[in-house]
């Protein structure tokens, strides 16, 4: 307990005696802590809505659905011999309730000039035991005239009971809204589905809608036995040349029910798992960066008598405080931003439902900023309990063993000094120069992503909608727009990770070699170029960055691109433009440290630690 | 004779927590061109920080400063860097060598920042190592070198643009004698061609080998010993025994 108090108060001590580096190092775990929040936050926000809508809608357990060939000549389709063989599922004795089978009928929704491709499902008016869609406003079908739109289609076209749709030209009051979850929401799920009675059904073949086929729906005793129900009428999943019929279990159309969010899901994890990569990548250089004055405070510890496990508790309990308040501002960022996002879902049913904190969602979190405690405290307290007392207490900016060979080089070919004396200087530290270089690499990658991105949906929005299609045309569009703005949100938050990254690389950089750059000035070497030395030291690693992370990109969006995004070459200007813009960017920020410490006067300078 | 360094009033304070410490406290110097200076005194009596304010590494808070007839006091960092290449030469107690460039390097970077070509400066810079007795050493870096090879780099380095003013601090304190005879022999060569040398240094070797002695107390010159006309062996060694004793 005593040994606690003391780490404790140390720790503390530590932590206000560098509080930039403490805020720096907080800020890094935190966006890492922040977007896994989100993710964490967002998946299964749909869960919950979706699963109050099937628990209320007495929703099917297993679902035979058959339609046709809208193109198919209508005698090659023999509607009734297909009822005929799903009704054999309907009679297995573990069925305890079936719906349908309901004829659905294939039509034209006119909205605003252009056409959507429409189903009109044909039920009695009534209550049906298995998949009685939940009226969200009106009346369900009964006696009276009009048609019940599917939610997700209302909504769409901001429809209300009372209201008129134009199908098949033909206007059609609504009498009802209401939600289903034997089916994805409008617009992303086609086609537009509304509910009829077979009155309205006969006026709407009238019109020239066509029967394209039919919907069972059955529940079972135990839910659990849905797959295998499935599977032992498996016979019944087959396609022709002009129709097809297949079996679905609930657990598979919950899971395919909110595509939307679940690809926003993916992107937010997506981008989670390389901005944690990165802090983990930047929490190292900082660490390291400190090692030297880690391992010196280890050998003072050490000197007055302090074990080597209180000093790993020391360490434990610095870094441990930092990871759980990241861990704490991560999930409370999450809580806070992820309701947003959910609701913009155009799938979900009703409004998000956050999911409940469980400890293994909190664990996933913590275990990134707990992956960073680990790398700060393991290696410099081993390192500082290894050496002996002494050794510890002189340790330093360690200094080159040997001359590198590109400084060598360039001094034969007759480089100006400064960049000779840069490039000696750029291996000193390899690690950091190395971290410092992936880190850029991959904010470099997203960057050529969200600019292929941009270009593909762009492209996207000028070719013609496929006739049928219009609104849902939209609704992908707003999709991508989110992922795109994820995509671009995580370059963006990988940029400023990259750019704190090498504002940290370049103040230790400054620091090692601020005894060197004194020495030059004391020999006539300007503070200007020292200044230059250090951004030429540091501009290798953004030359590796570029280097490797334009081929990444690329490579990373030929990957994406095809299938439903038009594949589109990222510009060769926008390129250049990169090549150029990065360099500069990172030019002005690695020389800030350089140029205070080149406002000072020399002779403090040489005596800096 | 013309006057290389000419200081009059120079004063430099250090804040602390309670009240400044007055590092060097008015301080008159004249020195003369050819002419060996060294400076005694206690350890904390400000001798190091005459030394960087003299070489423009500090800036002092008042005064006066002349080198070379140029008035230097109201320079900025880089003129002052500029100032340094042409006129002034430093010897560090602890070295200061850049860590990345070899012991060759180090010797001809002077002269590279003045805008000398490679060829000669890398001959100059050999030439001096091979005096000093590391030229087999050149191409190493410094984390290889011993101390005394470290100082030994370092004084040809000072020398290398011939600056009028060599300011050495402690330029013997690692070496042994015939190293310290070395240097001393090529720091009275400089002033055999009417270079001004100024050592700060607690050997008496090295105070004895100079024209004139300042000794140094509380930031002040306490005294002025010319040692080439009258000053006895015996009065250097009671002024030396003497500051032993306060220290």
């Amino acid at each position: 307990m005593r040994s606690l108090r003391i780490a404790v108060r140390l720790a503390g001590r530590n932590l206000r005696h560098r509080p930039a580096q403490a805020a720096l190092l907080l800020l890094t775990l935190t966006i890492a802590t922040g977007a896994l929040g989100v993710g964490m936050w967002l998946y299964g926000s749909a869960d919950r809505p979706w699963d109050q809508v099937w628990t209320k809608t007495r929703g099917f357990h297993v679902q035979v659905d058959y339609y046709t060939d809208f193109r198919a000549p209508r005698k090659d389709v023999d509607l009734s011999r297909s009822r005929s063989e799903a009704m054999t599922l309907a009679k297995d004795r573990r069925v305890v309730a079936v719906g349908g089978p309901w004829t659905v009928l294939d039509g034209r929704l006119n909205v605003e000039g252009e056409s959507e491709d429409l189903t009109a499902q044909v039920r009695q008016p009534g209550v049906s035991r298995v998949d009685q869609p939940l009226i969200t406003a009106g009346r369900w079908l009964g006696s009276g005239a009009g048609i019940v739109l599917e939610d997700g289609l209302a909504h769409t076209l901001d429809a209300r009971p009372g209201d008129t749709v134009l199908i098949q030209r033909h206007r059609f009051t609504v009498r009802g809204v209401a939600m289903t979850v034997s089916q994805g929401r409008f617009p992303l799920t086609r086609p537009a589905l509304v509910w009829v009675t077979p009155a309205t059904a006969r006026e709407m073949r009238g019109l020239g809608m066509t029967e394209e086929g039919f919907e069972l729906e059955v529940r079972l005793a135990d839910p659990a036995q849905a797959p295998a129900l499935a599977a032992a009428y498996s016979s019944l999943n087959k396609t022709t040349s002009t129709s097809t019929m297949f079996t679905e279990t609930w657990e598979a159309r919950k899971a395919d029910s909110h595509s939307d969010l679940d690809i926003l899901v993916g992107t937010v994890f997506s981008a989670g798992i390389l901005i944690a990569i990165l802090t983990i990548a930047t929490a190292a250089v900082i660490i390291t960066g400190r090692m030297a004055a880690q391992t010196r405070q280890v050998g003072t510890l050490k000197a007055v008598g302090v074990t080597p496990g209180q000093i790993v508790l020391v360490l434990l309990v610095e870094y441990l405080g930092l990871a759980a308040l990241a861990t704490v501002i991560g999930l409370g960022a999450g809580r806070l931003i992820a309701p947003s996002l959910a609701g913009t879902s155009l799938t979900i049913l009703g409004a998000p439902e956050l999911p409940p904190l469980s400890w293994s969602r909190v664990g996933i979190v913590a275990a990134v900023a707990l992956a960073v405690v680990l790398l700060a405290t393991v290696h410099p307290a081993l390192r500082g309990i290894r050496y002996s007392t002494l050794r510890s207490l002189a340790s330093g900016a360690r200094p080159p063993k040997q001359a590198g060979r590109v400084g060598r080089l360039s001094a034969r070919t007759g480089a100006p000094l400064t960049a000779t004396l840069g490039l000696r200087s750029a291996w000193r530290r390899p690690s950091q120069l190395l971290t410092n270089a992936a880190g850029l690499m991959l904010g470099v990658a997203m960057i050529i992503v969200g600019l292929g991105l941009h270009s593909s949906l762009s492209l996207l929005r000028a070719e013609r909608t496929e006739v049928g299609h219009a609104l849902s045309g939209v609704g992908i569009d707003s999709l991508y727009d989110q992922v795109r703005m994820i995509v671009l949100g995580t370059a963006g938050l990988l940029l400023v990770l990259g750019t704190i990254n090498a504002f940290i690389v370049a103040t230790f950089a400054a620091r090692d070699s601020a005894r060197n750059h004194a020495a030059m000035r004391a020999v006539g070497a300007t503070p200007r170029q020292t200044v230059i030395v250090l951004i030429v030291s540091q501009l290798g690693a953004c030359l590796v960055a570029l280097a490797a992370g334009i081929p990444l990109g690329l490579g990373l969006w030929s990957l994406m691109a095809g299938g439903d995004l038009p594949r589109v070459a990222v510009s060769g200007l926008s390129l250049a433009l990169l090549a150029v813009a990065v360099p500069v960017a990172f030019a002005v920020i690695v020389s800030l440290p350089a140029r205070l410490q080149a406002r000072r006067s020399v002779a403090p300078l040489l005596t800096y630690e | 004779m013309s006057t290389i360094v000419e200081a009059r009033q120079l004063t430099k304070n250090y804040p602390a927590e309670t009240t400044a410490v007055r590092a060097v406290d008015g301080v008159d110097l004249h020195i003369d061109a050819g002419e060996f200076v060294s400076v005694m005194g206690p350890s904390g009596c400000g001798k190091s920080t005459l030394l960087h304010l003299l070489g423009g590494l500090d800036r002092a808070d008042s005064g006066f400063l002349s080198l070379a007839g140029n008035r230097v006091d109201g320079l900025s960092e880089s003129q002052w860097a500029v100032f340094r290449r042409q006129h002034v030469g430093f010897v560090f107690q602890a070295f200061h060598l850049v860590d990345e460039l070899t012991a060759v390097e180090n010797v001809e970077l002077p002269a590279l920042l003045l805008g000398a070509r490679r060829r000669s400066s890398r001959h100059r810079a050999m030439e001096l190592l091979e005096r000093l007795g590391v030229a087999e050493r050149a191409g190493h870096l410094p984390d290889r070198l011993s101390g005394g090879e470290k100082q030994r780099v370092a004084v040809a380095r000072a020398v290398m643009n011939e600056p009028a003013l060599v300011l050495a601090d402690e330029p013997t304190g690692n070496l042994d004698s015939r190293a310290t005879g070395q240097i001393l022999n090529l720091l009275a060569e400089l002033r055999d061609t009417r270079r001004s040398v100024l050592v700060v240094t607690h050997d008496a070797r090295v105070a004895s080998a100079a024209d004139r002695l300042l000794t140094m107390r509380d930031g002040e010159i306490v005294s002025h010993t010319r040692l080439g006309d009258g000053a006895s062996a015996l009065g250097l060694l009671a002024e030396l025994v003497d500051l032993g004793g306060e220290r």
